[in-house]
C-alpha cells in the first residue's frame, strides 16, 4: 500500500479531521416567539420607528431586531415578538400597512433565538455558529451581534438539533 | 401600554472610526461566508457589529462593521473574497460609528425599543443599521451624528455618567 493509499485509509476509518472546539461560556435559548420581516422604503421615508412604536403602544414585546438598508433602497425590519402576541402584531401590521407604508410583510409562527456568549467581536466563533447550523441543514432566519453574544433566529422544531450540533462545534464548560 | 417612566441604562458604549461593509445577496450555501470571517481572522480584525438577514430570492445580506485601519489590511484582498462568497456587490459605508445602548431591557419591556428610534428618528439621526437581543441594541450611525444621538439618548433614558 502506498504513503497516498494508507492516508486515505486511515482517514476513512476514523473519518474526515474535526475541527478544534471553540471554548464559550454558554448557550441560551429564548422562549417561543414569533418572527416578522417587514419589506418597507428606506431613506427619509423609513418607517421603522413608527412600528417598533406602534407595537410598544399595543404592549407588544419585542426580543429581537435587525433592521437594515439595501442598495434599492429598501428597509428590512425582522422582528421576534412573543408568540401569543402574533396575531395582535399581524391585525395591527394589516390594519396599519397603507400608512405606515408596509410593502410587503411574512411572519413565522414558532422560532427561537438562539444566543452563543461570549462573542467578543471574534469572526471565527460567528463563522462556526453559521457555518455549523447551515452544514447540518438549519436554516437561519437571521443573524446579530449585541454586546457579548452573537445570536440566531431559528424554526423551534430545528433548535434540539442546533443546540446538538452546536455542543460538538464549541467547548463549553 | 408603553413605557412610561424614564428607564435607566448603563453609560453609552461608543465605537467610532469604523466602516460599514454591506455584502449583498450571498447565497445561502455551508461555508459561502467563511472567505470573509477567514480574512477577517488572519488579519485579526475584531467585527464590532454583525447583522446577516434575508433579501428575498433564498439569498443573504450580511453587514459588518470594523475600524478602519482593520479595512485597510482587508482591503487588497476584498475584490477576491467578494467573487469567492459570490456576493452580487459589496456596499461600504465609510465613516460610521456603533453605539451601543445597554441595559434597557428590551427583552421584557414593550416599547422601549419604540422610544429609543422613535427619539433618534424624530432627531434626524440616519440610523443605518440596528441590530437588538435581549438587553442590548447597536445602532449604526454616521460619526459625524453621534454627539447628536448621544444628547437625544441621554433625554430618552437616565444614562449616568462614565467613572
Amino acid at each position: 500500500m502506498d504513503k497516498q493509499s494508507k492516508t486515505i485509509e486511515i482517514m476513512r476509518r476514523i473519518g474526515a479531521p474535526r475541527l478544534e472546539r471553540i471554548r464559550i461560556t454558554g448557550i441560551l435559548q429564548s422562549p417561543d416567539l414569533a418572527s416578522l420581516t417587514l419589506l418597507m422604503p428606506g431613506g427619509n421615508n423609513d418607517p421603522s420607528a413608527a412600528v417598533l412604536k406602534l407595537l410598544g403602544t399595543h404592549s407588544i414585546n419585542i426580543r429581537f431586531i435587525n433592521k437594515y438598508n439595501d442598495s434599492a433602497g429598501n428597509t428590512t425590519l425582522c422582528l421576534c415578538v412573543d408568540a401569543a402576541f402574533l396575531n395582535t402584531a399581524v391585525d395591527l401590521l394589516d390594519t396599519n400597512e397603507k400608512s405606515l407604508n408596509i410593502r410587503d410583510f411574512m411572519y413565522h409562527q414558532r422560532v427561537k433565538v438562539i444566543s452563543i456568549y461570549p462573542h467578543k467581536e471574534r469572526p471565527r466563533i460567528a463563522e462556526r455558529l453559521v457555518t455549523t447550523l447551515r452544514m447540518n441543514g438549519i436554516h437561519i432566519l437571521s443573524i446579530n451581534n449585541a454586546s457579548s453574544v452573537i445570536s440566531c433566529v431559528l424554526h423551534s422544531e430545528d433548535v434540539e438539533k442546533a443546540v446538538a450540533c452546536l455542543g460538538d462545534a464549541f467547548e463549553l464548560p | 401600554m408603553g413605557v412610561t417612566e424614564t428607564l435607566e441604562i448603563f453609560p453609552l458604549k461608543v465605537l467610532r472610526d469604523l466602516i460599514q461593509l454591506h455584502f449583498l445577496r450571498i447565497p445561502t450555501r455551508p461555508g459561502a461566508t467563511r472567505p470573509l470571517f477567514d480574512l477577517l481572522e488572519r488579519h485579526n480584525v475584531s467585527v464590532k457589529f454583525l447583522l446577516e438577514g434575508c433579501s428575498g430570492d433564498f439569498n443573504r445580506d450580511l453587514i459588518i462593521c470594523i475600524a478602519k485601519d482593520g479595512f485597510a489590511l482587508l482591503e487588497p484582498e476584498l475584490k477576491e473574497v467578494t467573487d469567492r462568497m459570490q456576493a452580487q456587490a459589496l456596499e461600504l459605508q465609510p465613516s460610521v460609528a456603533v453605539v451601543r445602548v445597554l441595559g434597557a431591557h428590551f427583552d421584557i419591556r414593550p416599547g422601549t425599543s419604540g422610544l429609543l428610534f422613535g427619539a433618534l428618528d424624530q432627531a434626524g439621526i440616519k440610523v443605518f443599521s440596528i441590530a437588538t437581543t435581549i438587553t442590548s441594541s447597536l445602532c449604526v450611525i454616521p460619526d459625524d451624528q453621534v454627539a447628536a444621538a448621544e444628547r437625544v439618548i441621554g433625554r430618552t433614558f437616565a444614562v449616568p455618567k462614565k467613572k
